[in-house]
């Protein structure tokens, strides 16, 4: 009898233990909540208002945008060039993941460390790599020369091609791993059952291993599709002044134009962009385990 | 495993090899860059030669920017460390639906563009005076850091069994005590995981960094910018590999700490 009592208190004490609970966790969650409203919602609320606000009417800036040729065509280059990086990095990442699955003990670890040293890497550190390997006498021409695929140096760098190279390697590890997640969840027994039936090796692959990680791949590609619009330190670097892309306008609108208005409506249409993106791709993308693995 | 493991595979595991080569070797193409003796970069230097460290260790402006950098990440760090717990035990203790909204928002900072965050926070430290200070650099690396470590602790918060906090609270301790004595304890190891991320992510950023540190709070990454924006110097790369030398430290260092973990974790549940 006296636990029953013990287990079961009042009705009036449940609900004012309950009360306490609750602002206990209210208590929890406020700092962060404080910080978030203070120091991100705020000022992105300052920015809407803000692209809003050009003296001549309050979508202008949206309008002048819209009916700019040459700003239309970078938002149309910062789409492309994220579908290319997208492209490429989830073409790579397959057989990486797949080797990953496939190797044990201390090339394991060699293989994971691979995959995620970067993640803790300098972005711009690792373009700044690039710079120095694509240079005119870098090692890169170096070795071309050397193996006779040409007889000058090429141009390597600041223009289209290095800034795919670089952006695909910030981005590569960022569609390795949900890749690798996704054929860590097959079923062994599948293969096998394919392959007791006489499948090739082939056929298991395309008709049971590649449908089966298809969540994967398009988690990855989704991830990396959406980072790549924003891009800016890497482009900014290893671009030409052909190779705008949309962060490098907001760039320029607020440090070299000084039209703030423009640059917050370019940033709404951005994070228009990313939001669509994200919307169209919830189905596979689960930001937060792919955060903690790293 | 039968006929896979020889005929296509194989060619699907070198050409994985490859692409984690090309993911880790270029990383390291700054290392020798900074050993040259010469003026100019050029890899591998023609004769080694550690005179550009000289330079940069005696250089006020590359050391003040570090240590700016080191300052910054640490008060980014203590802040979403501290906020970040206090929300990972908040969420933790939230209804489902609403929990998944919560850490939408601690999220919401990765998904949009950084650039825009840049620019709204250099508009708003502005008039608040907040540009160009250490303060301020670190309350805005701050929302990239907590976010690794409001998921780092939820982790570990999800391994604690709630019976510990029942038996602790059954026997007398108040909140306070039970967080010293059973919660804190268990969530240390997720804890150390974010604390560390989270000073990478501050050390290593850079746009948010190039727009409001100003003069007063240039950090390593900021000046690095500025330099290879005009120019390829051998103190540039000495910079980089700065910055590499530390972050791999860190990023050994925490591999480490989640092995020895998950074989504890491993041990107890055997």
């Amino acid at each position: 009898m006296i636990l029953a009592g013990t287990a079961s208190p009042p009705p009036a004490a449940a609900r004012s233990q309950r009360a306490a609970r609750a602002v206990m966790t209210a208590a929890l969650l406020l700092p962060a909540t404080l910080f978030l409203a203070g120091w991100f919602l705020w000022p992105l609320g300052q920015l809407l208002v803000l692209s809003l606000s050009s003296p001549e009417g309050p979508t202008a800036a949206y309008r002048a945008l819209a009916e700019s040729e040459v700003f239309r065509s970078v938002f149309v280059n910062t789409l492309l060039l994220a579908v290319v990086v997208t492209v490429i990095c989830t073409l790579l990442a397959y057989p990486a993941a797949w080797l990953l699955t496939r190797v044990r003990g201390f090339w394991f670890s060699v293989a994971l460390y691979c995959v995620l040293l970067p993640f803790w890497i300098s972005i711009l550190v690792r373009t700044f790599s690039w710079m120095l390997l694509l240079e005119r006498n870098g090692p890169v021409n170096n070795l071309l020369m050397a193996v006779g695929a040409t007889h000058q140096p090429l141009r390597l760098l600041f223009n289209q091609f290095s800034v795919h190279v670089g952006m695909v390697h910030v981005l590569l590890p960022y569609a390795i791993l949900p890749i690798y997640a996704s054929m860590l969840k097959v079923d062994r027994r599948l293969l096998l059952a394919s392959d007791g039936l006489g499948a090739s090796s082939r056929t298991t692959f395309l008709r049971v291993f590649l449908p089966l990680t298809m969540p994967g791949v398009m988690a990855g590609a989704a991830f990396v599709f959406l980072l790549a619009l924003g891009f800016f330190i890497t482009p900014a670097l290893l671009g030409g002044p052909q190779n705008l892309t949309a962060a490098m306008l907001i760039d320029s609108f607020v440090n070299e134009r000084l039209v703030w208005p423009m640059a917050a409506a370019a940033s709404f249409i951005l994070l228009l962009m990313v939001l669509a993106v994200l919307l169209l791709t919830s189905r596979f993308v689960a930001i937060g385990s792919v955060m903690v693995m790293k | 495993m039968s006929r896979r493991s020889q005929g296509r595979p194989v060619l699907g595991e070198v050409a994985g090899g490859l692409v984690l080569a090309f993911l880790v070797m270029p990383i390291f193409a700054v290392v020798p860059a900074s050993m040259n003796d010469a003026s100019f970069i050029k890899i591998p230097p023609a004769v080694y030669s550690f005179r550009w460290y000289g330079q940069f260790f005696h250089d006020p402006s590359w050391i003040s920017a570090l240590a700016n950098s080191v300052e910054v990440a640490v008060l980014a760090t203590v802040f979403s460390v501290a906020i970040g717990t206090s929300a990972a035990l908040g969420i933790e203790r939230l209804p489902p639906a609403t929990r998944s909204l919560a850490v939408g928002l601690v999220l919401s900072p990765l998904i949009v563009p950084v650039i825009m965050i840049s620019i709204s926070l250099y508009y708003v430290t502005r008039t608040i005076g907040l540009y160009g200070t250490a303060a301020g650099l670190a309350l805005s690396h701050a929302l990239l850091c907590l976010p690794f470590v409001v998921l780092n602790v939820g982790v570990s918060l999800k391994r604690l069994d709630p019976n510990l906090v029942r038996a602790a609270e059954g026997l007398g301790a108040g909140p306070w005590r039970v967080f010293r004595t059973v919660t804190f304890p268990a969530i240390l190891p997720g804890l150390a995981g974010g604390a560390t991320f989270a000073f990478v992510t501050s050390f290593d950023e850079v746009v948010i960094s190039i727009f409001i540190a100003g003069y007063g709070a240039k950090t390593l990454p900021v000046k690095l910018w500025e330099q290879i924006r005009f120019e390829f110097t051998p103190v540039a790369a000495v910079a980089s590999t700065v910055i590499l030398a530390l972050t791999m430290v860190l990023f050994v260092l925490a591999r480490r700490a989640a092995a020895r973990n998950a074989a504890t974790a491993a041990a107890e549940d055997a």
